[in-house]
Protein backbone atom coordinates (compact mmCIF):
# COMPACT_ATOMS: atom_id res chain seq x y z
CA UNK A 1 0.00 0.00 0.00
CA UNK A 2 2.03 2.47 1.23
CA UNK A 3 5.15 1.99 -1.57
CA UNK A 4 2.63 2.19 -4.32
CA UNK A 5 1.59 5.50 -3.18
CA UNK A 6 5.30 6.57 -2.86
CA UNK A 7 5.29 5.81 -6.54
CA UNK A 8 2.97 7.65 -7.88
CA UNK A 9 3.88 10.70 -5.93
CA UNK A 10 7.64 9.81 -7.54
CA UNK A 11 5.91 9.20 -10.77
CA UNK A 12 3.79 12.08 -10.38
CA UNK A 13 6.23 14.74 -9.50
CA UNK A 14 9.72 13.90 -10.54
CA UNK A 15 10.51 16.08 -13.32
CA UNK A 16 9.47 18.93 -10.42
CA UNK A 17 11.52 17.41 -8.46
CA UNK A 18 14.75 17.32 -10.73
CA UNK A 19 13.95 20.37 -12.01
CA UNK A 20 14.26 22.47 -8.20
CA UNK A 21 17.43 20.64 -7.54
CA UNK A 22 19.04 21.88 -11.31
CA UNK A 23 17.39 25.70 -10.42
CA UNK A 24 17.89 25.85 -7.03
CA UNK A 25 21.96 24.88 -8.30
CA UNK A 26 22.06 27.51 -10.68
CA UNK A 27 20.25 29.99 -8.41
CA UNK A 28 22.71 29.45 -5.91
CA UNK A 29 26.51 29.28 -8.10
CA UNK A 30 24.99 32.50 -9.61
CA UNK A 31 24.39 34.39 -6.23
CA UNK A 32 28.20 33.01 -5.09
CA UNK A 33 29.25 34.55 -7.96
CA UNK A 34 27.85 38.01 -7.83
CA UNK A 35 27.10 38.48 -4.23
CA UNK A 36 30.49 39.83 -3.60
CA UNK A 37 30.04 42.33 -6.45
CA UNK A 38 26.63 43.36 -4.79
CA UNK A 39 27.92 43.75 -1.80
CA UNK A 40 30.79 46.11 -2.82
CA UNK A 41 27.94 48.13 -5.18
CA UNK A 42 26.03 48.96 -1.87
CA UNK A 43 29.19 50.10 -0.12
CA UNK A 44 30.41 51.67 -3.23
CA UNK A 45 27.20 54.12 -2.78
CA UNK A 46 27.25 54.62 0.77
CA UNK A 47 30.74 55.66 0.40
CA UNK A 48 30.22 58.41 -2.34
CA UNK A 49 27.77 59.91 -0.55
CA UNK A 50 29.52 60.04 2.74
CA UNK A 51 32.42 61.69 0.85
CA UNK A 52 29.89 63.81 -0.72
CA UNK A 53 29.03 65.35 2.63
CA UNK A 54 32.38 64.73 4.74
CA UNK A 55 35.71 66.12 3.40
CA UNK A 56 37.29 62.61 4.68
CA UNK A 57 39.53 60.55 2.80
CA UNK A 58 38.07 57.19 4.03
CA UNK A 59 35.55 56.03 6.18
CA UNK A 60 35.63 53.61 8.64
CA UNK A 61 32.80 51.39 10.62
CA UNK A 62 32.23 52.78 14.23
CA UNK A 63 29.29 50.99 15.94
CA UNK A 64 25.95 49.45 15.18
CA UNK A 65 23.20 51.25 16.86
CA UNK A 66 18.92 50.99 16.48
CA UNK A 67 17.18 53.56 15.96
CA UNK A 68 13.23 53.08 17.26
CA UNK A 69 10.68 54.89 14.39
CA UNK A 70 8.32 56.88 15.56
CA UNK A 71 5.97 54.05 14.89
CA UNK A 72 8.06 52.05 18.24
CA UNK A 73 9.73 49.79 15.50
CA UNK A 74 13.50 49.22 16.01
CA UNK A 75 15.83 49.60 13.36
CA UNK A 76 19.17 48.86 12.80
CA UNK A 77 22.13 50.99 11.82
CA UNK A 78 25.50 51.30 11.16
CA UNK A 79 27.28 55.03 11.73
CA UNK A 80 30.75 55.43 10.34
CA UNK A 81 34.04 57.53 11.36
CA UNK A 82 35.14 60.15 8.45
CA UNK A 83 38.79 60.08 8.98
CA UNK A 84 40.78 62.60 7.30
CA UNK A 85 44.51 62.27 5.94
CA UNK A 86 46.40 62.07 9.16
CA UNK A 87 43.77 59.96 10.12
CA UNK A 88 42.04 62.46 12.64
CA UNK A 89 38.22 62.10 12.72
CA UNK A 90 36.47 64.82 10.99
CA UNK A 91 32.90 63.81 11.07
CA UNK A 92 30.19 61.26 12.03
CA UNK A 93 27.98 59.64 8.91
CA UNK A 94 25.00 56.98 9.14
CA UNK A 95 21.77 56.00 7.74
CA UNK A 96 18.37 56.19 8.98
CA UNK A 97 14.85 55.91 7.06
CA UNK A 98 11.37 57.25 7.56
CA UNK A 99 7.94 57.63 5.58
CA UNK A 100 7.67 59.92 2.93
CA UNK A 101 5.34 60.95 1.44
CA UNK A 102 5.06 58.15 -1.11
CA UNK A 103 7.93 55.18 -0.23
CA UNK A 104 9.94 55.26 2.34
CA UNK A 105 13.01 57.56 2.85
CA UNK A 106 16.55 56.48 3.43
CA UNK A 107 18.91 58.73 4.56
CA UNK A 108 22.77 59.43 5.29
CA UNK A 109 22.95 61.96 7.17
CA UNK A 110 26.83 63.40 8.12
CA UNK A 111 27.25 65.60 11.43
CA UNK A 112 30.57 67.30 12.52
CA UNK A 113 32.73 65.29 15.51
CA UNK A 114 31.37 66.25 18.17
CA UNK A 115 27.77 65.66 17.25
CA UNK A 116 27.34 69.26 17.61
CA UNK A 117 26.56 70.50 14.08
CA UNK A 118 24.70 68.66 11.14
CA UNK A 119 27.57 68.93 8.36
CA UNK A 120 24.49 67.69 5.92
CA UNK A 121 22.39 64.70 4.42
CA UNK A 122 21.70 62.49 1.24
CA UNK A 123 19.13 60.63 0.03
CA UNK A 124 20.13 57.06 -0.08
CA UNK A 125 17.11 55.73 -1.46
CA UNK A 126 13.55 58.37 -2.06
CA UNK A 127 10.92 57.84 -4.22
CA UNK A 128 9.03 61.13 -4.41
CA UNK A 129 6.79 63.25 -6.15
CA UNK A 130 8.98 63.88 -9.38
CA UNK A 131 9.02 67.26 -9.74
CA UNK A 132 7.34 67.95 -6.19
CA UNK A 133 9.20 65.61 -3.44
CA UNK A 134 12.02 65.01 -5.00
CA UNK A 135 13.39 68.69 -4.44
CA UNK A 136 14.06 67.74 -1.36
CA UNK A 137 17.35 66.11 -3.08
CA UNK A 138 17.58 70.25 -4.92
CA UNK A 139 20.79 72.25 -2.91
CA UNK A 140 18.12 74.58 -1.50
CA UNK A 141 16.62 72.23 0.98
CA UNK A 142 19.39 70.55 1.50
CA UNK A 143 21.79 73.58 1.99
CA UNK A 144 19.48 74.65 4.94
CA UNK A 145 21.22 72.09 7.10
CA UNK A 146 24.09 72.41 6.59
CA UNK A 147 25.93 74.07 9.61
CA UNK A 148 22.28 73.45 11.11
CA UNK A 149 22.76 72.35 15.15
CA UNK A 150 22.41 68.68 15.49
CA UNK A 151 19.30 68.99 17.84
CA UNK A 152 15.82 68.98 17.16
CA UNK A 153 15.24 71.02 13.93
CA UNK A 154 11.86 73.25 13.37
CA UNK A 155 9.72 72.99 9.86
CA UNK A 156 8.80 76.31 8.94
CA UNK A 157 6.61 77.34 5.73
CA UNK A 158 7.67 80.92 5.68
CA UNK A 159 11.24 82.51 6.28
CA UNK A 160 14.84 82.36 5.32
CA UNK A 161 15.89 79.52 3.67
CA UNK A 162 19.85 81.22 3.59
CA UNK A 163 20.35 81.83 7.31
CA UNK A 164 21.50 78.57 9.10
CA UNK A 165 19.96 77.39 11.95
CA UNK A 166 17.58 75.10 13.50
CA UNK A 167 15.07 76.45 11.58
CA UNK A 168 14.41 74.43 8.07
CA UNK A 169 12.01 76.22 5.14
CA UNK A 170 9.77 73.67 3.81
CA UNK A 171 9.49 73.40 -0.05
CA UNK A 172 6.70 75.11 -1.60
CA UNK A 173 4.25 72.03 -2.42
CA UNK A 174 6.21 69.26 -1.13
CA UNK A 175 5.34 70.32 2.50
CA UNK A 176 4.63 66.35 3.28
CA UNK A 177 8.26 65.26 1.82
CA UNK A 178 10.08 68.27 3.61
CA UNK A 179 8.47 67.19 6.70
CA UNK A 180 9.47 63.29 6.98
CA UNK A 181 13.15 64.44 6.17
CA UNK A 182 13.00 66.80 9.62
CA UNK A 183 11.33 64.22 11.09
CA UNK A 184 13.48 61.83 10.06
CA UNK A 185 16.58 63.74 11.10
CA UNK A 186 14.68 64.94 14.40
CA UNK A 187 13.75 61.39 15.64
CA UNK A 188 16.91 59.83 14.81
CA UNK A 189 19.80 62.44 15.62
CA UNK A 190 19.30 62.81 19.41
CA UNK A 191 19.19 58.88 19.39
CA UNK A 192 22.60 57.95 18.23
CA UNK A 193 23.51 61.04 19.72
CA UNK A 194 22.64 59.17 23.23
CA UNK A 195 24.19 56.03 22.35
CA UNK A 196 27.46 57.32 21.19
CA UNK A 197 27.50 58.85 24.36
CA UNK A 198 26.90 55.77 26.41
CA UNK A 199 29.69 54.15 24.17
CA UNK A 200 31.75 57.29 24.71
CA UNK A 201 32.59 57.70 21.46
CA UNK A 202 31.95 61.72 21.70
CA UNK A 203 31.03 64.33 24.79
CA UNK A 204 33.95 63.19 26.51
CA UNK A 205 36.78 65.30 25.37
CA UNK A 206 37.61 62.56 22.34
CA UNK B 1 -10.23 40.06 -31.05
CA UNK B 2 -6.96 40.33 -28.68
CA UNK B 3 -7.21 36.63 -28.74
CA UNK B 4 -6.92 35.35 -32.23
CA UNK B 5 -5.44 32.24 -32.58
CA UNK B 6 -1.95 32.52 -34.79
CA UNK B 7 -2.76 31.97 -38.79
CA UNK B 8 0.00 29.62 -39.28
CA UNK B 9 -0.91 29.53 -42.96
CA UNK B 10 2.60 29.93 -44.83
CA UNK B 11 3.96 26.76 -46.99
CA UNK B 12 7.63 26.68 -46.07
CA UNK B 13 9.57 26.39 -42.47
CA UNK B 14 11.01 29.29 -43.36
CA UNK B 15 8.00 31.38 -43.25
CA UNK B 16 6.56 29.87 -40.16
CA UNK B 17 9.53 31.21 -38.09
CA UNK B 18 9.37 34.83 -39.63
CA UNK B 19 5.98 34.97 -38.87
CA UNK B 20 5.92 34.21 -35.42
CA UNK B 21 8.71 36.75 -35.45
CA UNK B 22 6.69 39.13 -36.79
CA UNK B 23 4.14 38.51 -35.26
CA UNK B 24 5.34 39.44 -31.74
CA UNK B 25 6.67 43.14 -33.13
CA UNK B 26 3.27 44.15 -34.41
CA UNK B 27 0.40 41.80 -35.24
CA UNK B 28 0.36 40.04 -31.55
CA UNK B 29 2.27 42.91 -29.77
CA UNK B 30 1.95 42.21 -26.26
CA UNK B 31 1.38 45.07 -25.30
CA UNK B 32 -0.57 47.21 -28.07
CA UNK B 33 -2.40 44.23 -29.22
CA UNK B 34 -2.43 41.42 -26.62
CA UNK B 35 -2.61 44.02 -23.29
CA UNK B 36 -0.17 41.65 -21.75
CA UNK B 37 2.38 43.14 -18.99
CA UNK B 38 0.54 46.24 -18.27
CA UNK B 39 2.71 46.29 -15.01
CA UNK B 40 5.98 47.10 -16.04
CA UNK B 41 4.60 49.25 -19.25
CA UNK B 42 3.19 51.42 -16.77
CA UNK B 43 5.62 51.36 -13.90
CA UNK B 44 8.70 51.85 -15.80
CA UNK B 45 8.46 53.64 -18.43
CA UNK B 46 9.19 57.14 -17.35
CA UNK B 47 12.47 57.05 -18.75
CA UNK B 48 14.00 55.36 -22.20
CA UNK B 49 17.16 53.34 -20.18
CA UNK B 50 15.09 52.03 -17.43
CA UNK B 51 12.54 50.66 -19.76
CA UNK B 52 15.50 49.00 -21.69
CA UNK B 53 16.89 47.35 -19.12
CA UNK B 54 13.24 46.05 -18.37
CA UNK B 55 12.89 45.21 -21.85
CA UNK B 56 16.28 42.99 -22.14
CA UNK B 57 15.98 41.47 -19.09
CA UNK B 58 12.29 40.37 -19.87
CA UNK B 59 13.93 39.17 -23.36
CA UNK B 60 16.77 37.39 -21.40
CA UNK B 61 13.56 35.72 -19.15
CA UNK B 62 11.13 34.70 -21.80
CA UNK B 63 14.01 33.22 -24.19
CA UNK B 64 15.44 31.23 -21.01
CA UNK B 65 11.78 29.54 -20.04
CA UNK B 66 10.58 29.41 -23.64
CA UNK B 67 13.83 26.91 -23.95
CA UNK B 68 13.63 25.22 -21.24
CA UNK B 69 9.73 24.76 -21.12
CA UNK B 70 9.79 23.42 -24.76
CA UNK B 71 12.89 20.88 -23.64
CA UNK B 72 10.40 19.21 -21.29
CA UNK B 73 6.79 19.85 -22.82
CA UNK B 74 6.43 15.73 -23.31
CA UNK B 75 7.10 15.17 -20.05
CA UNK B 76 4.82 18.15 -18.19
CA UNK B 77 1.76 16.45 -16.36
CA UNK B 78 -1.24 18.72 -16.93
CA UNK B 79 -1.99 19.27 -13.29
CA UNK B 80 1.65 20.01 -13.06
CA UNK B 81 2.44 22.43 -15.96
CA UNK B 82 1.73 25.95 -14.48
CA UNK B 83 3.55 24.86 -11.06
CA UNK B 84 6.44 23.76 -13.51
CA UNK B 85 6.50 27.26 -15.89
CA UNK B 86 6.47 29.50 -12.50
CA UNK B 87 9.41 27.69 -11.24
CA UNK B 88 10.94 27.91 -14.17
CA UNK B 89 10.08 31.57 -14.71
CA UNK B 90 11.38 32.47 -11.15
CA UNK B 91 14.40 30.99 -11.37
CA UNK B 92 15.28 33.03 -14.18
CA UNK B 93 14.02 36.57 -13.03
CA UNK B 94 16.05 35.90 -10.04
CA UNK B 95 19.29 34.96 -12.33
CA UNK B 96 18.56 38.27 -14.18
CA UNK B 97 17.74 40.29 -10.92
CA UNK B 98 21.01 39.33 -9.43
CA UNK B 99 22.58 40.66 -12.89
CA UNK B 100 20.97 43.64 -13.07
CA UNK B 101 22.08 44.20 -9.28
CA UNK B 102 25.68 43.61 -9.92
CA UNK B 103 26.11 45.19 -13.33
CA UNK B 104 23.55 47.57 -13.68
CA UNK B 105 23.42 48.75 -9.68
CA UNK B 106 21.52 52.48 -10.45
CA UNK B 107 18.96 50.53 -12.67
CA UNK B 108 18.66 48.05 -9.94
CA UNK B 109 17.60 51.10 -7.73
CA UNK B 110 15.53 52.51 -10.63
CA UNK B 111 13.69 49.69 -11.26
CA UNK B 112 13.13 48.58 -7.59
CA UNK B 113 10.60 45.84 -7.42
CA UNK B 114 9.78 45.24 -11.01
CA UNK B 115 12.57 42.85 -11.84
CA UNK B 116 11.25 40.23 -9.56
CA UNK B 117 7.79 41.35 -10.61
CA UNK B 118 8.95 39.75 -13.99
CA UNK B 119 8.00 36.30 -12.28
CA UNK B 120 4.45 37.34 -12.60
CA UNK B 121 4.70 39.39 -16.12
CA UNK B 122 1.49 37.60 -17.88
CA UNK B 123 3.39 37.51 -21.32
CA UNK B 124 6.15 34.95 -20.22
CA UNK B 125 3.74 32.53 -18.47
CA UNK B 126 1.77 32.93 -21.52
CA UNK B 127 4.01 32.55 -24.14
CA UNK B 128 5.25 29.52 -21.97
CA UNK B 129 1.45 28.15 -21.78
CA UNK B 130 0.65 29.18 -26.03
CA UNK B 131 3.62 28.68 -27.44
CA UNK B 132 6.68 26.84 -25.75
CA UNK B 133 4.55 23.87 -24.55
CA UNK B 134 3.21 23.11 -27.96
CA UNK B 135 5.75 23.86 -30.36
CA UNK B 136 9.33 22.82 -30.97
CA UNK B 137 12.75 24.26 -30.07
CA UNK B 138 13.50 26.25 -32.76
CA UNK B 139 9.56 28.20 -33.08
CA UNK B 140 10.06 28.56 -29.45
CA UNK B 141 13.08 30.78 -29.27
CA UNK B 142 11.82 32.69 -32.42
CA UNK B 143 8.64 33.21 -30.70
CA UNK B 144 10.56 34.56 -27.47
CA UNK B 145 12.70 36.91 -29.51
CA UNK B 146 9.32 38.24 -31.46
CA UNK B 147 7.49 38.67 -28.39
CA UNK B 148 9.79 40.62 -26.23
CA UNK B 149 11.65 42.75 -28.71
CA UNK B 150 7.87 43.55 -29.59
CA UNK B 151 7.54 44.33 -26.20
CA UNK B 152 11.24 45.97 -25.84
CA UNK B 153 10.01 48.38 -28.48
CA UNK B 154 7.00 49.16 -27.47
CA UNK B 155 8.25 50.09 -23.93
CA UNK B 156 10.87 52.45 -25.40
CA UNK B 157 8.20 54.36 -27.59
CA UNK B 158 6.36 54.94 -24.75
CA UNK B 159 9.26 55.62 -22.54
CA UNK B 160 10.80 58.05 -25.36
CA UNK B 161 7.38 60.19 -25.29
CA UNK B 162 6.96 60.52 -21.72
CA UNK B 163 10.93 61.32 -21.17
CA UNK B 164 10.90 63.81 -23.99
CA UNK B 165 7.74 65.63 -22.86
CA UNK B 166 8.75 65.64 -18.53
CA UNK B 167 12.63 66.25 -18.71
CA UNK B 168 13.32 67.37 -22.57
CA UNK B 169 15.86 64.62 -22.81
CA UNK B 170 15.71 61.36 -24.81
CA UNK B 171 18.38 58.59 -22.99
CA UNK B 172 19.07 61.41 -20.75
CA UNK B 173 20.81 63.42 -23.38
CA UNK B 174 18.88 66.84 -23.63
CA UNK B 175 17.46 67.82 -26.90
CA UNK B 176 14.98 70.56 -26.13
CA UNK B 177 16.08 73.70 -24.47
CA UNK B 178 14.95 73.91 -20.71
CA UNK B 179 13.39 77.06 -19.69
CA UNK B 180 15.19 77.43 -16.59
CA UNK B 181 18.75 77.05 -18.66
CA UNK B 182 17.21 79.75 -20.74
CA UNK B 183 15.33 77.06 -23.04
CA UNK B 184 12.29 77.62 -24.01
CA UNK B 185 10.54 74.19 -23.04
CA UNK B 186 8.71 73.54 -20.00
CA UNK B 187 8.48 70.16 -18.50
CA UNK B 188 5.51 68.69 -18.01
CA UNK B 189 6.09 67.00 -14.65
CA UNK B 190 2.76 65.06 -15.44
CA UNK B 191 4.40 62.92 -17.53
CA UNK B 192 6.44 61.09 -15.24
CA UNK B 193 4.28 60.54 -13.26
CA UNK B 194 1.68 57.53 -13.20
CA UNK B 195 -0.92 59.81 -14.31
CA UNK B 196 1.48 59.93 -17.81
CA UNK B 197 1.77 56.71 -18.14
CA UNK B 198 -2.18 55.80 -18.46
CA UNK B 199 -2.71 59.12 -20.66
CA UNK B 200 0.22 58.11 -23.42
CA UNK B 201 -0.81 54.32 -23.11
CA UNK B 202 -3.69 55.29 -23.87
CA UNK B 203 -3.57 57.50 -26.98
CA UNK B 204 -1.04 55.20 -28.10
CA UNK B 205 -3.57 52.27 -27.78
CA UNK B 206 -6.29 54.64 -29.65
CA UNK B 207 -4.01 55.36 -32.43
CA UNK B 208 -3.09 51.87 -32.90
CA UNK B 209 -6.35 50.94 -32.83
CA UNK B 210 -7.54 53.29 -35.54
CA UNK B 211 -4.91 52.62 -37.51
CA UNK B 212 -4.86 49.00 -38.02
CA UNK B 213 -9.29 49.19 -37.99
CA UNK B 214 -8.02 51.69 -41.73
CA UNK B 215 -6.49 48.27 -42.60
CA UNK B 216 -8.63 45.95 -42.30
Amino acid sequence: MFPEKIKYFIKQSWLLIIASFCFGLLIAVTNAALAPKIEQNKIDKLNRLMGGLLAAEKFEPAADFEITSAKGKKIKTNIYRGLSESNECVGWAFNCQGPGFADKIELVVAVDKDFEKIIGFDCLASNETPGFGDRIKLPYYRNQFAGAPAGKLQLVKTGSADKIDGEIVAITGATVSSEAVVKIINNSIPQVKEQMKEKGLVGNGK
Amino acid sequence: MANEPKTTASDNTGGVYKETLLAGLWRENPVFRLLLGMCPTLAVTAAVKPSLTMGLCVIFVLTCSNIVVSLMRKFLKPHLRILMFTLTIATFVTIADLFVKAFQPRMSEVLGPYIPLIIVNCIIIGRAEACASKNRLGLSIIDALGMGAGFTLTLCVLAGIREILSTGAVFEIQILALQDQGGWFTPWAAMSMPVGAFITLGLLLGLINAVTRRKA
